[in-house]
Formats: structure tokens, sequence, C-alpha cells
């Protein structure tokens, strides 16, 4: 009895463990909506974590393309990253043009991407950590010069 | 004996451990709960803050509207990353020949240098145009004529330039009002001979108190304003 009791604690925290660290990044959040008859219906919903975790999976030739080029965009991207954070719920960019809405905005760490239209809705929502952590990753398996 | 303290001791131990195990993930979610403290008081200080608005209003038929919000703290820390064409270390490399001969270094260290006044008055049959120092801003106004069809008033006949159609009346089809400054525009110079320090320049931005409208542009058809203020949005 004493036994199945501390094996159901322990699966438990095992459980609880990887459930908090799973979600500790928060978040991502994919949402498009087609407006014409029969058009595509996609939402994802999925930890953050997951991605930095993925990429450690994908080929080195297939990333290539990717990671040769970081040096151009990476420390940008990075410290962009970085300081948005420091500006939750606020909105950086809106396009309104007729019937299409774009805006770019905080909600609370995530940056998000919303655009609206008559012929489709697209809402994007990345946490800014996760965007570090993967800039991370690429940086360090860019191929040595 | 033994049996039993070693029963009544492992048993709190065992519990505690469990306790630890339990709130351990906890603790891990600590760091991110104090840095959403951190960005939510930087949020509530954000009148301190500086933000740069951009605000296009096109009213033609599309009726197209951009609002951009900007911190200066975050544009002067993401500006030194761009290396980007002539802009590198947020100084923008300036080519002469690009600005058809004029020495805009030149022309805006004369400026700099001189006490306040106007220093360029310019009125055509299309535009006006004036450059000033006033206040510790220079102040650039030019203002682009239109012609409508029609007869003219007799005041609008006295005024108007004797060249000009007099079947046509004036109107102001455009106007662009720019005030930045001058500390902004010292700033901008203080980089090498054929480089602005645009980094330099936000910084001084950043520095200057009250708010700022920057550039105005009134068309027809569209409205641009850029402006400098302790709001984190454009209306």
């Amino acid at each position: 009895m004493m036994i199945l009791a501390k094996l159901a604690l322990g699966t438990a925290t095992t459980l609880m463990v990887a459930g908090v660290y799973t979600f500790r990044e928060g978040t991502i959040r994919v949402d498009v909506d087609e407006q014409r008859e029969g058009g595509a219906h996609v939402h994802i919903w999925a930890p953050a974590a997951v991605v930095p975790m993925a990429l450690h999976f994908v080929p080195d030739d297939k990333l290539r393309q990717v990671t040769e080029r970081s040096n151009e965009w990476a420390p940008l991207a990075r410290i962009a990253a970085r300081e948005l954070r420091k500006y939750p719920n606020t909105t950086f960019v809106e396009v309104e043009d007729g019937e299409q809405h774009v805006k770019v905005s905080t909600v609370g760490t995530k940056i998000q991407v919303d655009v609206t239209g008559p012929e489709e809705n697209v809402h994007v929502a990345v946490p800014l950590v996760m965007i570090d952590d993967v800039i991370a990753q690429i940086a360090a398996r860019q191929p040595a010069s | 004996m033994t049996s039993i303290l070693t029963h009544r001791t492992t048993r709190p131990a065992s519990i505690a451990l469990a306790a630890t195990l339990l709130l351990a993930p906890l603790a891990t979610l600590a760091p991110a709960s104090r840095a959403q403290e951190v960005t939510v008081s930087s949020s509530s200080s954000a009148t301190s803050e500086r933000w740069l608005h951009v605000r296009v209003i096109d009213s033609g038929h599309k009726g197209e509207t951009v609002r951009v919000n900007v911190p200066l703290e975050m544009a002067e820390k993401v500006l030194p990353a761009i290396h980007k064409d002539r802009l590198h270390n947020g100084k923008v490399q300036i080519n002469h020949s690009d600005i058809e001969g004029v020495d805009l270094k030149a022309l805006l260290e004369a400026v700099r240098s001189s006490k306040d006044g106007e220093y360029v008055t310019v009125q055509s049959n299309d535009n006006d145009v004036r450059v000033a120092k006033q206040a510790g801003y220079m102040v650039v106004h030019v203002t682009e004529k239109g012609f409508k069809p029609g007869k003219l008033e007799k005041d609008d006949k006295d005024k108007s330039d004797k060249s000009a159609d007099k079947s046509e009346r004036s109107y102001e089809r455009s106007r662009v009002d720019v005030k930045i400054p001058m500390k902004v525009v010292e700033a901008l110079l203080s980089a090498g001979q054929d480089e602005l320090d645009i980094l330099a320049a936000l910084r001084a931005l950043s520095a200057h108190g009250g708010d700022t409208e920057l550039v105005t542009v009134k068309s027809d058809d569209s409205t641009v304003r850029v402006w400098l203020d302790s709001k984190n949005v454009s209306d």
C-alpha cells in the first residue's frame, strides 16, 4: 500500500514538474480562419517550450539556410524580443486599409499579430521568451567559420 | 524502539520531501512571476517614458490609416543592432550626390551656430518655404499651392501674382510643418563628416521634455503626424 502511494506521489510529482516546465514559457497560439465557403480553419495551441525542444531534432542541413545568415538578423531580433518584454499590452503598429486590419502588439509577455480581413482572419501569439530561446539555439548551431 | 524511531523520523521527512518536490516547480515559476511584476511596474511608470508616434491617415477611397508607437528607449537599444545599407551602429552615411549637391550637414551646421531668426523665405507661385530658428527649435514650413478653376474674388485678385492665370483660384494644396529641437539637430551632426548620428538624435529626443509636435503634413488626401509624448497610445 505504502509502495503504491509512493509510486503515485512520484508520478504526480513528475507530471507536475513536466507540466510546469512545458508551460513555463507560455503557449503559442495560431488561428487561421478563411472566410470563404469550405475555407480552412486552423487552430493551434501548443506549449512554447516545445519549439526550442523540437529545434534539437531538425537536421543541420535543413537549418543551415537559417543559421548561415543569422548573424544579420539574430542580434536585432534578440534585442527587440528582450525590449518588447518591457512593454506589455502595447500596440506598436496598426494599419487599417479599408476592410483589412493589421495589428502588431504585445499582450502580456507575448507578441501578437492580428490580421483581419474580408477573406481571412489570422491571429498569432508567441511568447517573447520563446523567441529568445529559439534565436539562442539557432546561434549555437551556426556552423563554425 | 529503533524501528519506531525510524518510522517516526522517516514519515515527516518523506512528507517534507514530497512537499518540497511538489513546491519545487512553483519555485521555477517564481522568476517568471517576478519578471511579470517588473514589466507591470515598468508599464505603470510609463509616464517618464518617451514615445515617438507616427500617424498617417489617407482619406482616399480606401481610407488607409497607419499608426506606429515606438518607445524611444527601445529604439535606442534596437537601432545599433541594425546593419543594413547605409545604416550602421545607429549612424547613417550620407552621400552629397544623393541630395542634389546640397551640403545638408553644412546647412544644418549653419542653422545651429546662428542666432534665432528667419533664414530662408521663398515665395513662388507653386511653393512657399520658410526655414527659421526660434526658441531652441529649427522650424521648417513648406506650403505647396494648387490652382482650382474659377474666378478670383476681388481681394484674391489683388493678392495673387500677376503671372498666375486669372481664371484659376490658388489654394493650399499641402502644408508641411517640421519643428525639431536644436539639441536634436546638434546630436544628429555629432558624427563624422559624411554621416548623421541617428542614435544620438534619438537620445537627445528622449531627453527632450514635454510633448512635441515634430512633423505635420496636411494635404488634400492625407495627413501625416509625427510627435513625441509620454503616452503609449497614439489617440
